[in-house]
């Protein structure tokens, strides 16, 4: 397999507190992973964490390259990015004062990007039209749909092999829910890309997930092989479906 | 004075000292941007208190001076030292990094005393080099006078406004349509997502600090061909180039080019009208009325 990422037993926190305890997941190349969990257990620190944002305390986290190993724990963010992994970040953390345009240009900073800076531009414009219609406008000013959809096509501009999307339905309506997890899905299977998705929403997520580990209090306590067991799942139907 | 015509004549000679009031203005305002881009950067974009910026500006001038000596064109002697301002720049930013960012105090009075201490020891390390007479380079520029239209115009002015004309207006579209230039535009809005946009945003900071740095040495260069210099002239443009920046609206590019011109026009306007002594009030007086109206400046946003 050209693309794999290990998570291998990290721990990780904030000061006292421990967000992570002993996580492992496996992602490999051409999946969509779902991280499902309500707020607070520790997705989005797992995210950080093999963003080089957040640093573990203990365990492993490598990314697998075609023919290279990177040891995530050790790289800055900006190499992990160079390398070929964008984030969706939570809370979308826009450049609010820059354009759509100028939001999406920064996305595809890394040289390989660059060379197909136009492709790019066009590709997210076919996307999401709506962001060619308004790519004057400053990002800050848009509605939290169209954020998010800035935030989605700006990490794309950066030709990643490995998208993180951490929490896509935060602040939305349904109905963009819906769509926001359809696009991701359909970004996905044109591009070629590998999806790990954080996501508390599990109805929405697991309509595009390969597969899902769900996490509580900072520990994978369920590994779904595929949709239809991750609803089956006793611990999915009381947490979530309450039955 | 300047008034020394008026008592000769009526309306139409007062809407004449006007207008030439204002085609000066307009001069000396372009070249206020050229002094205030730099500071636009690290102050409006940077976030950095960067009040070393006037001292900076006149150790341009000085080294102009200097290298005037050897027989070098002002102008030319700017763009000589610019790459070496660029280098201190660079380097002044990495200890004011190592010193106040990093331990997350860089908007602290501590980083004001820090850039308040490299402006005092900029101002009596040139005393103590070149004593606190008025220093002055020669040009051909210098010194003679056209006539356009009925309007007397000094050369020296005319050079100034076009050197610094296309010094800011190159200056704004490095940072609008460069990626470098998008980057050091979006540092501060949001550092962690520059991080994951691929991007090292000390590096970025320390990149534009250097620029911004760079721009005093050819402003400076054009300020001592407008006017001879002293140690602590730069007084005068703590007031001038803070002025520009706020009422711009930190950030804005294109509005420290339009802020120049407002703030030229106005002092050349005073200074028509009511002499060179309220002239120097013009700038802090905007400068307040900017903060106490629109406290975002013109174009901030």
């Amino acid at each position: 397999m050209a693309l794999k990422l290990t998570v291998e037993g990290i721990d990780a926190g904030y000061g006292a507190v421990r967000a992570l305890d002993g996580v492992s997941i496996a992602v490999g190349e051409g999946e969509t992973v779902a991280l499902l969990g309500t707020n607070g257990n520790g997705k989005s620190t797992l995210m950080k964490c093999i963003m080089g944002i957040v640093r573990p305390s203990r365990g492993a986290i490598t990314l697998q390259l075609d023919d290279q190993t990177l040891d995530l724990c050790r790289l800055p963010t900006e190499e992990i990015v160079r390398a070929g992994v964008a984030m969706v970040p939570e809370g979308r953390r826009l450049f609010p004062k820059l354009t759509v345009e100028e939001n999406l240009f920064l996305g595809a900073f890394r040289p390989e990007a660059r060379r197909e800076l136009a492709q790019g531009l066009d590709f997210c414009y076919q996307a999401f039209p709506v962001l060619k219609e308004r790519r004057r406008q400053p990002a800050g000013s848009m509605s939290g749909g169209q954020q998010q959809m800035v935030a989605i096509a700006r990490a794309l501009m950066s030709r990643p092999r490995l998208l993180l999307v951490d929490e896509p339905s935060v602040g939305l309506s349904p109905l963009l829910v819906t769509q926001t997890i359809a696009k991701i899905k359909e970004l996905k299977d044109s591009q070629g890309l590998t999806v790990l998705m954080a996501e508390q929403n599990l109805h929405q997520a697991i309509r595009i997930a390969d597969r899902g580990y769900i996490i509580v209090h900072g520990k994978i306590v369920f590994h779904g092989e595929s949709r239809a067991a991750i609803e089956a799942n006793e611990l999915v139907r009381s947490y979530y479906l309450g039955v | 004075m300047i008034q020394a015509g008026t008592d000769t004549g009526g309306d139409a000679l007062s809407f004449e000292l006007l207008l030439d009031a204002i085609v000066l203005g307009m001069l000396v305002g372009c070249f206020y941007a050229a002094v205030s881009i730099g500071l636009s950067i690290s102050f409006g974009l940077l976030d950095v208190p960067q009040v070393a910026h006037p001292a900076m500006l006149l150790l341009g001038s000085y080294g102009t001076y200097l290298l005037g000596r050897w027989g070098l064109d002002p102008l030319l002697a700017g763009v000589i030292l610019m790459p070496i301002f660029f280098l201190f720049g660079m380097a002044l930013y990495r200890g004011f990094h190592e010193i106040f960012e990093k331990r997350g105090e860089a908007t602290g009075i501590g980083s004001l005393a820090f850039f308040f201490g490299v402006a005092l020891i900029i101002e009596v390390g040139l005393i103590m080099v070149f004593g606190v007479d008025q220093r002055a380079v020669e040009a051909p520029y210098i010194g003679s006078s056209i006539t356009v239209g009925d309007i007397p115009l000094p050369i020296r002015m005319v050079v100034a406004f076009v050197v610094a004309l296309l010094f800011t207006g190159g200056l704004i579209l490095y940072l609008a349509k460069t990626f470098t230039g998008r980057a050091i535009r979006a540092v501060a809005q949001d550092e962690g997502a520059l991080k994951l946009m691929g991007v090292d945003p000390v590096k970025i900071k320390q990149w534009a600090f250097g620029i911004a740095t760079a721009t005093t040495a050819l402003a400076g260069a054009l300020l001592i061909v407008i006017t001879p210099v002293d140690p602590n002239y730069y007084r005068l443009y703590i007031g001038r180039t803070f002025c520009v920046v706020v009422l711009a609206g930190p950030g804005s590019m294109g509005g420290t080019l339009i802020a120049g011109l407002i703030l030229g026009i106005s002092e050349s306007i005073v200074l028509t009208m009511f002499g060179a002594s309220w002239a120097q009030a013009v700038s802090f007086g905007l400068l307040l009325v900017v903060l106490g109206l629109r406290p975002q400046g013109l174009f901030g946003r």
